[in-house]
């Protein structure tokens, strides 16, 4: 195996990288760059095919760009297709609305309950090349960062989705997909402060309050160090949707010094809502849509978006490589970017929605919902919420590897 | 083909499915996992085969910690089922009567309800100012800003409740399968009845005791659920790690070569109870 060596891991990922960071090039520069770093990987590829796990930089950019140029995914009866997404994110009457409109059977699987765990689910067929049986499927930023970069996605032909110039400004062009050719936003949320107010007595502002020693014990932050380590930047005036893994590590240290004098009662996922429901704890990193939900059943339950800022995540949708029903799939992104579609999913899951244009729609229609600041954020809120940063997938397991080291895993 | 010969073929025709199952299922995933845990690299350019036996050193020295949390949380939940149980079993193969079937359904019932829910239940049940801890504070079992869930009792209660009905029926059986004239005749030879117990029922009962507590320690040892839902970072177990290294790290060869520490050290501690409790098989208890 020393034939690895005479290939420079860390060049192809530099390649790839800056290849990645530049919006616009040139066509001749496209092609050069892109060829360098085909023929780098492509080495790569015959050398670790040969044995042990394949590693990613196998696959390119570059390629997955020229497909994206001349994509084209012919008109074609639906069919039965698949669309997996998590849990109560859809109302399921679009769905069926979808099926009478078009025909075909969408068959909609609520099986996405975590990025890493679904990732694992199919990892081994996306590095196989062979269809993971899906033709939508809705993963988080860093997640469909990762795809991307993997080139683990089909292009979406946009002139089957004509909506798509409905997307809101801020979100047409992210780290990963400079010019959303692979992804498109299903909805937004904000990590911010969820509180219960009648067990802190008073209205909560400050990511600071997380680590007041006040608190101690009865605080929860995410074990997702993206959202953890990031609202601890923005905590420190630190712009973290541009952070280096050093920043992050160094956030992730932070928490882990919290965490041994006790402030943290969990790290947890999405199951930090227990906790604050039963009053388990005062605060906790939480979720924007999560908060809409719990307090109409609770109306202590508040959520603050901190004024140092917010991370935003996004969930995206994307078709994954070698895709069997693209057209399908994207008929479901043009229907679902239509604003009266996307007013009625809004209404429905209390995320921040990517399509523009449904608030005037939900004022009509619920107008409790359209003056929801948790769903629709006002312009300085908006202004100071951040994506996620991108590194690469070695960066990314130094940091995974920090974070479990905190997390006692 | 003699007859001779066919016959000594039948049985293997008849073990053909199951060692193919076997096969399949065992000997392939596992020689896979043993090869993945002596691989080196990173996620990014692909892990390959260079027998870094040095994974299973650091491994160790970097977990043992969650070995020894699991092993004896693990041990403290056999314990306290085999506490619970034996009467509970007891009971139910002597004394339940017409009662017993319903016992037993009692006991299963709870297998009839996923998992994960049943724990996440233990959540709602054991919340710092529910019932049941408010209960505990006023007898002072819990300090007055102590709590249940989220500590080192609260998992290990997890797994104790979880896995109880896996010492309750091998048990059961084994109680059951004792001939009560064995225990007649040693009273009958002047034994009070607590020594008819200790020399007649408990050691005829060992069999089950043995398939109990292994039924019961192995799946412990290695769940990550429990601590993932009842505990926090200071409790975490090893299969929380090896999850943690699977999914999240992506850190495949140490996710392996914990597990093929973990296997090699419970195969060795099964060794050793069996030859302590004397049992000669374990299908003795399980039949």
């Amino acid at each position: 195996m020393t034939a690895v060596s005479e290939v420079d891991p860390e060049r192809v990922e530099r390649e790839i990288d800056r290849f990645f960071s530049e919006q616009r090039w040139s066509r001749r520069r496209f092609l050069g760059r892109g060829a360098a770093a085909a023929l780098m990987a492509g080495g790569l590829a015959q050398v670790l095919a040969a044995c042990g796990i394949d590693g990613t930089a196998a696959r390119n950019l570059a390629d997955l760009e020229r497909q994206a140029e001349r994509v084209n995914h012919p008109r074609t009866d639906l069919g039965d297709w698949t669309f997996s997404n998590w849990p109560l994110y859809i109302d399921k009457s679009v769905i069926r609305a979808f099926n009478s409109k078009y025909g075909g059977h969408c068959k909609y699987v609520e099986e996405i309950n975590d990025n890493n765990e679904f990732y694992g689910k199919v990892r081994q067929q996306l590095a196989a090349g062979v269809p993971i049986g899906r033709d939508i499927v809705t993963l988080t930023d860093y997640m469909a960062s990762r795809w991307v970069r993997f080139g683990y996605v089909t292009p979406i032909d946009k002139r089957n989705v004509p909506n798509s110039r409905n997307l809101v400004r801020n979100l047409r062009s992210i780290n990963y997909d400079p010019r959303r050719q692979f992804t498109l936003p299903w909805q937004s949320g904000a990590i911010g402060i969820g509180y219960d107010i009648k067990q802190t007595g008073r209205e909560v502002r400050s990511l600071r309050e997380l680590f007041d020693p006040k608190w101690k014990g009865r605080v929860t932050l995410f074990s997702e160090p993206y959202d953890s380590a990031g609202s601890v930047l923005l905590m420190e005036g630190v712009d973290a949707s541009r952070a280096t893994l050093d920043q992050m590590l160094g956030a992730i240290e932070r928490i882990g010094k919290a965490n041994d004098s006790g402030q943290f009662r969990r790290f947890t996922g999405n199951d930090y809502t227990t906790d604050l429901t039963k009053g388990n704890i005062a605060l906790a990193l939480a979720y924007s849509g999560d908060l809409v939900q719990l307090q109409s059943d609770n109306p202590n339950m508040r959520f603050a978006y901190p004024e140092e800022g917010a991370m935003q995540f996004t969930d995206n949708m994307m078709m994954p490589a070698k895709v069997e029903h693209p057209y399908a799939a994207e008929t479901m992104m043009n229907y679902v970017y239509e604003p009266e579609v996307a007013a009625k999913i809004c209404a429905y899951v209390n995320y921040i929605s990517p399509v523009e244009g449904i608030k005037e729609i939900l004022a009509r229609s619920d107008p409790e919902i359209a003056e929801n600041e948790l769903i629709f954020p006002p312009d300085e809120v908006r202004e100071k919420l951040h994506s996620y940063p991108s590194f690469t997938t070695r960066q990314e397991q130094q940091m995974y590897e920090a974070m479990a080291q905190v997390t006692g895993a | 083909m003699s007859l001779e010969r066919r016959r000594k073929l039948i049985p293997w025709m008849f073990a053909l499915p199951g060692l193919l199952w076997l096969l399949l299922f065992f000997a392939i995933p596992l020689i896979n996992q043993a090869q993945v845990s002596l691989m080196s690299g990173d996620p990014e350019a692909g892990y390959t085969l260079t027998w870094a036996f040095d994974t299973y050193t650091n491994a160790i020295s970097d977990y043992k910690e969650q070995f020894l949390r699991s092993f004896l949380y693990a041990g403290v939940a056999t314990v306290v089922d085999l506490i619970i149980a034996f009467p509970l079993a007891y009971f139910m193969a002597y004394k339940a009567g017409r009662w017993r079937n319903v016992m037993l359904l009692l006991v299963v019932l709870p297998f009839f309800m996923s998992y994960v829910l049943r724990t996440v239940s233990w959540q709602l049940i054991l919340a710092d100012h529910g019932w049941v801890v408010e209960r505990l504070r006023d007898v002072g079992l819990v300090s007055e800003n102590g709590r249940v869930l989220a500590t080192g009792t609260a998992v290990v209660a997890g797994l104790a409740y979880n896995f109880l009905p896996f010492m309750v029926l091998p048990l059961y059986v084994a109680l059951e399968r004792i001939d009560r004239r064995f225990v007649e005749a040693a009273t009958d030879l002047y034994a009070s009845r607590a020594t008819a117990f200790r020399k007649v029922t408990l050691p005829l009962a060992l069999p089950g005791i043995f398939a109990g507590s292994l039924l019961v320690f192995i799946p412990a040892t290695g769940d990550y659920v429990n601590a993932a839902l009842l505990g926090t970072s200071n409790q975490y177990m090893i299969g929380n790690v090896v999850q943690s290294k699977f999914l999240t790290v992506l850190d495949y060869p140490t996710a392996a070569a914990l597990s093929f520490i973990l296997m090699t050290v419970i195969l060795i501690g099964i060794a050793i109870y069996s030859r302590l409790l004397g049992t000669r098989t374990l299908t003795e208890a399980a039949v």
